[in-house]
């Protein structure tokens, strides 16, 4: 089942085209990757899906839905977040305040439940915060809860930030080099805790990564880019293998990790 | 120091307390500047008049609708500037606050530049404590709510709070319309309480100074905003004789507050009775000041 | 016909006053992307560093003229320094840049009213004050002088950010300023540049209105025109807030002869709020997008 679909998908900067009619499908469940070069177009293509950029040419669709034309709030609605490659944190939020801000959208009281303490307002409250402790137990960050956001080591951080984005209970979830800057031990942990995320919250999940041994160990299907182009997609075996994929890298110094 | 004295300087206290509320909603909690407040105060406290002594609305109601009166045309400047980035609200915000002063400067109906004299004295320690409460209250609950922790989410990150789904462009004008309204409230109980108006005293400075207020009593605090706007109300009374320097001390401190204490006076922190109780040694369940946006 | 031609002339000499001030704040604006709202503050001091430079010492207009603008850029330096450097250095939230930059104009206002009093103060006749006639319109001779000292600024100000380095770093800057860091320009020593020009403008300009109106401690307030001026062509366009700057001195001249000149400032606000409505971006600005 098809669950996001790139078509012919162009972004460009002034004179620069930093994507350039890029067609691929991501399918429901499945863990996908984004793979290539430093400024390869990665990053700008998460901008495009999550609104945050205007399409200049092409489409994106979600569940068969244009969402190319709607504003970033209105796409996370529909069930797409991601998170940041450099964090982007309410920093001076406590983690527990970071994840329950990000609940929001799982209750609907309005302003006067909220200013009257209507029933309404209390009940929903109560669930919010249940499943903000429940979702930071989950995600292991529970003997962090009070503690400030910008007080955590950068691989909480980051760890904090999935969290935030899976309390949207989001369909689709964007993670923009998940692993930066993180030891190969914390990789690992990290490897596992994608794949929990999939099967326990039921969500896809596209990721940019340059750590290879990520990238081959967890992907169902792999998707390269370079300067702006599509280079190559496919399952990890086939790509480690695609000449074209290797020449890309080769420039670079040779494939990190592969 | 006689008791009308004091009562008169809790009565500009309280009202002051009001306008700060609404501005702290506005700048600690949703990350907006304004230099329109004084504006809006003004809009509030000639349309309250009005209501209540050309209509002859009765006087809360009269009040509130002043302030509803000047939410309606934040809303007008907030759709026109909230959405574009960069500092065009801000700018138009100053815009507006002066042109306000120069519209009402000219309305003859209104007393134009000599003022508005003669309004009943409605206004008494009792009913500012009152509209106080109320506004306390309301704001708390909001800010303890999922609304007013997506506007601290658009102060904090604006990029992140749009990912997870928080509409910024529309809290940003929810949160300026409430601020509008606790402003124009404020300059209604004024108008019933110093019983003349007069455009001169809805100037650049009156919105500098609740600005100034709300950074004193830090970004992001309530009870914060409610101490500094007190205190900054009763010092200046006392300290008359210093009257020259207390703006260039006030500019002074502002610059150091950014740069050593942006939590300013709370930290970020809310007096709660929990926490009062932690002080004064009483034993409870949990001894923290509780951070705003928890309680 | 001709008194047409004679406001027209007015609107470009204060027109031209106010693009000196705008093109400050719109060059600070460029590079650190909050609006710089002590810029008032330097614009008063200028008018009062000329003012007494010209009653006190007895310097000659010119020397006067140009020490105002030196003395200025050193306090927009300064101001930079204490005021918005500590606050760079720790990556603080843009609220916290306009916030401070309140609190510095606060300051320095009313430090002017508590040390030099709030008086008004007059400068000496400096230009004959009778008007020179051109082809049967009459000029007034401070107007002329506004606008020939504003233009050569202006040419002056062009010429740097076109031809030196420093201007090419600046314009790198303000286009980009992570990648132009990489690139080893120094942002700091263009941020005290930028701070530098635009306190030496706004110094400038503060003789010059001085000169026209009188000196006063809330005569900084003139720079909202600049800001005003500013959003016309679009914040953080150059050219902008110098088209969008003589727009305003004109359209201001104009009401102010033909309507009442209590409606001016008036006009200019309403200005501003049209041009919000219809073209919000201004006359050069561009959209911009977030950068994530
Ligand atoms: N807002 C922007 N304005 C101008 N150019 C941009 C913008 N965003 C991205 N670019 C350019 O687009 C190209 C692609 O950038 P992008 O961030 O998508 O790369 P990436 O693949 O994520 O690289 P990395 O691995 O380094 O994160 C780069 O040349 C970058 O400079
Ligand atoms: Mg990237």
């Amino acid at each position: 089942m098809e669950l996001l679909r790139l078509e012919n998908l162009t972004k460009t900067f002034g004179g620069l085209t930093a994507v350039k009619d890029v067609n691929f499908t991501v399918n429901e469940g499945s863990i996908s990757g984004l793979i290539g070069p430093n400024g390869a177009g990665k990053t700008t293509i998460f901008n495009l899906i999550t609104g945050i950029y205007k399409v200049t040419r092409g489409a994106i669709y979600f569940q068969n839905v244009p969402i190319h034309d709607k504003e970033p709030h209105v796409i996370a609605g529909m069930g797409i977040t991601r998170t940041f490659q450099n964090i982007r944190l309410f920093k001076n939020l406590t983690v527990y305040q970071n994840v329950l801000t990000a609940c929001h959208h799982n209750a609907d009281y309005g302003i006067f439940d909220a200013a009257l303490r209507l029933k309404k307002f209390r009940r929903q409250e109560r669930e919010l915060k249940e499943f903000a402790g429940r979702l930071l137990e989950l995600m292991e960050l529970s003997g962090w809860k009070d503690k400030v956001a910008n007080s955590l080591p950068y691989g909480l951080q980051r760890r904090l930030e999935i969290a935030r984005a899976l309390a949207l209970k989001p369909k689709l979830l964007l993670l923009d080099e998940p692993a930066a800057g993180m030891n190969p031990d914390e990789t690992r942990q990290l490897m596992n805790l994608i794949r929990r995320i999939r099967d326990e919250f039921g969500c896809t999940i596209l990721v940019i990564e340059h750590h290879m041994d990520l990238i081959m160990g967890i992907c169902d299907n792999i998707i390269v880019l370079n300067f702006g182009k599509k280079l190559a997609e496919g399952p990890p075996e086939k790509i480690q293998q695609d000449p074209l994929v290797i020449e890309a890298y080769l420039g670079e110094g040779g494939m990190p990790g592969a | 120091m006689n008791w009308f004295y004091i009562e008169g300087v809790l009565i500009l206290a309280g009202i002051n307390i009001i306008a700060v509320l609404g501005l702290s909603l506005l700048t600690g909690f949703t990350g907006l500047f304004s230099f329109g407040h004084a504006g809006f105060m003004a809009i509030g406290a000639y349309s309250a008049v009005y209501f209540g002594e050309r209509m002859g609305l009765p006087f809360a109601v009269s009040v509130v609708a002043g302030g509803l009166v000047a939410g309606l045309v934040s809303l007008f400047i907030g759709r026109l500037t909230l959405k574009l980035k960069g500092d065009y609200f801000c700018i138009a915000t100053l815009g507006f606050g002066e042109a306000i002063r120069l519209v009402l400067d000219n309305v003859q109906v209104f007393g134009g530049a000599r003022g508005w004299p003669g309004i009943p004295l409605k206004v008494d320690l009792v009913t500012v404590t009152i509209f106080n409460i109320v506004g306390i209250l309301f704001l708390m609950f909001l800010i303890n709510s999922r609304h007013g922790r997506s506007m601290i989410a658009v102060r904090e990150e604006e990029l992140a709070a749009k990912v997870i789904g928080i509409d910024t462009y529309r809290y940003k004008v929810i949160s300026l319309f409430i601020s509008a309204v606790y402003a124009g409230i404020a300059g209604g109980l004024l108008g019933y309480y110093l019983t003349f108006l007069q455009p001169k005293l809805f100037g650049l400075q009156k919105s500098t100074e609740y600005t100034i207020m709300v950074i004193f009593g830090g970004i992001g605090s309530i009870s914060g905003s409610v101490l500094a706007a007190f205190i900054l109300t009763v010092l200046p009374e006392m300290l008359r004789s210093f009257a020259v320097w207390r703006f260039v001390i006030y500019g002074a401190a502002v610059i150091f507050i950014m740069i050593a204490r942006p939590q300013g006076l709370m930290g970020g922190k809310e007096i709660t009775l929990k926490g009062i109780a932690g002080i004064l040694g009483i034993p409870g369940r949990n001894r923290k000041t509780a951070r705003s946006g928890e309680v | 016909m001709n008194q047409i031609l004679q406001q027209l002339i007015n609107g470009f000499s204060i027109g031209s006053v106010y693009a000196l001030m705008a093109v400050g704040y719109s060059l600070v604006y460029s590079i650190m992307n909050f609006s710089n709202f002590a810029h008032g503050g330097v614009i008063m001091l200028g008018a009062y560093f000329g003012f007494f430079f010209i009653t006190l010492f007895k310097m000659p207009f010119w020397v006067a003229f140009i020490g105002a603008g030196i003395c200025s850029m050193l306090v927009a330096v300064l101001v930079e320094r204490m005021a918005y450097k500590p606050l760079r250095a720790r990556n603080a939230p843009f609220l916290y840049f306009m916030i401070s930059a309140m609190g510095a104009s606060m300051f320095i206002e009313n430090f002017v009213i508590a040390t030099i009093g709030p008086t008004f103060r007059t400068y000496p006749q400096i230009f004959p004050a009778e008007p020179f006639s051109l082809g049967g319109i009459y000029v007034g001779r401070l107007d002329m002088m506004m606008f020939l000292i504003s233009a050569v600024s202006l040419i002056a100000l062009v010429y740097f950010i076109e031809c030196t380095k420093l201007g090419k770093a600046i314009q790198a800057t303000a286009f980009n300023p992570r990648a132009s860091a990489l690139m080893g320009i120094n942002t700091d020593s263009v941020i005290l540049t930028v701070f530098g020009l635009g306190g030496f403008l706004a110094g400038i300009a503060g003789v010059l209105f001085g000169m026209k109106y009188t000196v006063y401690p809330q005569i900084g307030f003139i720079t909202i025109k600049s800001f005003i001026a500013a959003v016309f062509g679009g914040l953080g366009s150059l050219p902008g807030a110098v088209i969008g700057s003589f727009i305003l001195g004109i359209v201001e001249t104009m009401v102010s002869g033909y309507i009442m000149s209590q409606y001016r400032d008036l006009i200019s606000f309403s200005l501003l709020i049209l041009i919000l409505v219809f073209k919000p971006m201004g006359l050069m600005g561009k959209s911009v997008e977030d950068k994530a």
